[in-house]
C-alpha cells in the first residue's frame, strides 16, 4: 500500500488526532469487514484504511512519515482473521435463525431450510413469551387471577396484582420457551393492558369520577351514596354544592405497593330532572335574586 | 486452546475475554475456545476499541450478525438447493424471483 495515508482517511495534512480517529472510525464503521460479511472489497478498503491509520495514529511514526523518512509501505498491519470466515462454519455456538424462523411455517416444505438444531449454541436459554393480558378496570385496581392459554394447550394462572397498571409486565419465571441444548427455559412476560370503566378512570393511584347530584342535594346538601371500586359509600354532599365541585374520598383509590392506597376524587355534577316541571318553573320565575345573578360576569358578555 | 492461549493469540486481558464470556458475547465449548473465537474476540476489540461501541451496542450488534450470518447460511443452502434442481426448475424459480423484484420495486 503506497497511497498517502492522509487521502486515504480523507483528512487533511495538519488534522488533528482527533480528527484522524475520527475519520478512521466514521470509515471503519462502514468497512469493517465483518460489518460487511458479503463485500469482498470491504476488506481489502479496510486494511487500507487501518494501515493509515496504524501510521498516523502513531505521532513518531507520523512525524517520520511527514519528514519524508518512511513511506506509507512500512505500515502494512498483519494478516489476521476475520469472524465472517468463520461464521458459516460447522459446529458454531453464535450463528441463528431467531430472526427469521418465521419466514417458513412449522409443516412449511422449506421449513428445514430455517432449522438449525444441529448447530446452534451448545446450551442457550429459551426465548420468552409475550402476552398481552387484557383486564377489567376493576380487577387492575383490586387484583385479580387470570388465567392464559399457552401455545402448547395448557394454561396459566396469572396473578394480577392490586394496583396493577397499564403496561405494566408481569413475568412467570420458567414459562416461556424451551431451552436449548439443556439451557433453561425462557420466562412468559404478560403485558397487562385495563379496559376502561363506565365511570371510574384512573390519575396514578387516585380514581377520578363524576358523580350526577339532584338539584335538590346540590341546594340543601345531603347524604348520597357513590360508588368506589371497593364497593359503595356514603358520602355527604355539602349544602350549596355545584356542577364542578371535587369531594375527596380519601383512602378510597388504588392501593399502593408500599401498602397505602390512593384517594378517590368525585366532581359533582348537576343533574336537573328529566321532564319540565311546572311547580319549579313557577318557583324560578318568581325567584328575585335569580334574576340579578350572572355567572358569566368577567367573561365581557 | 484455553483462556490462557486466547489472551495470547488476540492480546486481549484475560479479565476483559472473561467478561465477554459471562456476557455470553463468547461461548467456548467446556471452556475451550475455537478459531472462531479468536476472530470474534477481535472483532469485539474492534468495536468498542476502534469504532467507540458501547457495551450495549456490541450486544446490539453481535445479535444481529448472528442473525445475519444464520441468514446468510440459509439463504446458501437454498441457492445450493436450487443448483441441484432440473435446468428448467432452475428457470422457472428464476422468472419467480424477477416477478418478485419487479413488485418490490413498483
Amino acid at each position: 500500500m503506497n497511497e498517502n495515508p492522509y487521502e486515504v482517511l480523507g483528512v487533511k495534512p495538519a488534522a488533528t488526532a482527533e480528527e484522524i480517529q475520527s475519520a478512521y472510525r466514521k470509515l471503519a464503521k462502514k468497512l469493517h469487514p465483518d460489518l460487511n460479511p458479503g463485500n469482498a472489497q470491504a476488506e481489502e478498503k479496510f486494511k487500507q484504511i487501518g494501515a493509515a491509520y496504524g501510521l498516523l495514529s502513531d505521532p513518531e511514526k507520523r512525524a517520520k512519515f511527514d519528514r519524508g523518512e518512511i513511506d506509507a509501505s512500512g505500515a502494512e498491519r498483519q494478516q489476521r482473521p476475520f469472524y465472517r470466515d468463520y461464521a458459516g462454519g460447522p459446529q458454531q455456538p453464535y450463528t441463528t435463525d431467531a430472526g427469521f424462523a418465521d419466514l417458513a411455517g412449522e409443516d412449511d416444505i422449506l421449513a428445514e431450510l430455517f432449522r438449525r438444531a444441529g448447530r446452534s449454541r451448545a446450551s442457550m436459554p429459551g426465548g420468552d413469551i409475550h402476552y398481552r393480558l387484557p383486564v377489567e378496570f376493576l380487577e387492575a385496581v383490586n387484583g385479580a387471577t387470570k388465567r392464559i392459554a399457552l401455545p402448547d394447550g395448557s394454561s396459566l394462572d396469572l396473578k394480577v396484582p392490586a394496583g396493577a397498571r397499564e403496561g405494566q409486565v408481569l413475568r412467570l419465571k420458567g414459562k416461556g420457551m424451551p431451552g436449548i441444548g439443556g439451557g433453561p427455559p425462557g420466562d412468559a412476560l404478560a403485558e397487562i393492558e385495563v379496559r376502561p370503566h363506565k365511570f371510574f378512570t384512573r390519575d396514578g393511584d387516585d380514581i377520578r369520577m363524576e358523580l350526577p347530584i339532584s338539584l335538590r342535594e346540590a341546594v340543601l346538601g345531603g347524604s348520597v351514596s357513590v360508588p368506589t371500586p371497593s364497593g359503595p359509600v356514603s358520602m355527604t354532599v355539602p349544602k350549596g354544592s355545584n356542577t364542578g365541585t371535587v369531594l375527596r374520598l380519601k383512602g378510597k383509590g388504588v392501593p399502593r405497593a408500599d401498602g397505602g392506597k390512593g384517594d378517590q376524587y368525585v366532581t359533582l355534577k348537576l343533574i336537573l330532572p328529566r321532564a319540565a316541571d311546572a311547580d319549579l318553573e313557577a318557583f324560578v320565575r318568581g325567584w328575585s335574586a335569580g334574576q340579578a345573578h350572572n355567572p358569566r360576569q368577567g367573561m365581557e358578555v | 486452546m484455553f483462556l490462557q492461549e486466547l489472551h495470547v493469540r488476540t492480546q486481549i486481558e484475560t479479565e476483559t475475554l472473561t467478561a465477554w464470556v459471562e456476557a455470553s458475547w463468547l461461548i467456548p465449548a467446556q471452556e475451550e475456545f475455537s478459531e472462531a473465537d479468536v476472530a470474534r474476540a477481535q472483532l469485539i476489540r474492534d468495536l468498542k476499541e476502534d469504532l467507540g461501541v458501547n457495551d450495549d451496542g456490541v450486544e446490539v450488534i453481535l445479535n444481529l450478525l448472528d442473525q445475519i450470518h444464520g441468514l446468510r447460511q440459509s439463504l446458501s443452502d437454498l441457492i445450493e438447493a436450487v443448483h441441484g434442481q432440473p435446468e428448467a426448475v432452475q428457470q422457472q424459480i428464476a422468472a419467480v424471483l424477477r416477478a418478485a423484484k419487479a413488485r418490490e420495486e413498483a
